[in-house]
């Protein structure tokens, strides 16, 4: 497992396309109304939106992710880290917030290999 | 040797810029790129004036068009160049109007400022990380500005980032 983060407009998803030799069909791309993730697809990306989705459902994106392992084994994982700014006034965004956190610790725990994206520039953290 | 900086708001990325700048040679240009809009525009002016003091920075205004101000200096000098936000806020939100693709002539006019002008630090701010959905236009200057960082980032010798004062070398050294 690959577990990817950066701010957004970071370069993640270019950066797993050239590192992991990845096609437009191998890249299941999250939106805000991603219930379910594709586990077909060899690269997850956008898990924040995802992770949204569930937060809006009430559920815990890292519960659902972690009855996924398994099948998320030999899988590139992508994050926007949303962490770095003031705390949101609004409670969704609290939650959302929070709930990424969780979601990357675990990811970050379980993934072969962690990447940070800055400016374009891959850092290894693991 | 080119520098290009970034981190969050008063991580201390101005200090490190300003003494890798220093440190760089003479003459020494501080490359002011704000445009003063009202009071406490004003105001942060001459706080960052008074910060500077002492330095030996030479100023030279320039808010938008930035290969002007080369025209005003001697390229082989040392050039602080603070802020890139700044510059793409005035390029794209012109008095004119709204410049959607603002970004994508910064970032060649400033590529072009890095090579006639090789010893400059430049300073972005990292504005990707937080819990927010931001409207179109918002999103569409994050996206712009991470667009410029990225070519810098491409172009230059050296890419930093300031953490709570301390510094993380993406790319090549910390030039000190």
């Amino acid at each position: 497992m690959v577990f990817i983060l950066g701010g957004s407009h970071q370069g993640k998803l270019e950066f797993a396309r050239a590192r992991y030799a990845l096609t437009d069909a191998d890249v299941f791309l999250c939106a805000e109304d991603t219930a379910e993730i594709n586990l077909s697809r060899r690269c997850v990306a956008g898990l924040e939106r995802f992770a949204l989705n569930r937060v809006r459902a009430g559920a815990e994106p890292a519960d659902a992710l972690c009855e996924r392992l398994g099948a998320l084994r030999d899988s590139v994982l992508i994050a926007t880290d949303i962490s770095c700014g003031v705390v949101p006034v609004d409670p969704l965004m609290r939650a959302w917030r929070e709930a990424c956190g969780r979601m990357n610790n675990l990811l970050a725990e379980e993934a072969d290999e962690v990447w940070r994206l800055f400016c374009g520039l891959p850092q290894r953290l693991k | 040797m080119s520098t290009f900086i970034s981190g969050g708001a008063k991580n201390g990325k101005s200090f490190y810029a300003q003494r890798i700048a220093k440190a760089a040679g003479t003459p020494l240009y501080y490359v002011a790129t704000m445009i003063p809009h009202d009071a406490e525009d004003d105001a942060r002016v001459l706080r960052h004036r008074a910060e500077r003091a002492g330095w030996g920075f030479e100023t030279l205004e320039c808010g938008r068009d930035i290969l002007s101000c080369l025209e005003r200096a001697d390229a082989g000098g040392s050039f602080l160049l603070d802020s890139v936000t700044a510059l793409l806020s005035n390029e794209m939100f012109a008095p004119d109007g709204i410049h959607a693709d603002a970004h994508l002539r910064l970032a060649d006019e400033l590529e072009t400022f890095v090579r006639r002008a090789p010893n400059t630090v430049l300073v972005s701010d990292f504005i990707y990380s937080d819990a927010a959905l931001y409207d179109d236009l918002t999103e569409a200057y994050r996206a712009a500005l991470a667009h410029v960082d990225r070519r810098l980032a491409r172009c230059c010798d050296n890419v930093l980032e300031v953490v709570a004062g301390r510094v993380v070398v993406h790319k090549g050294v910390l030039p000190l």
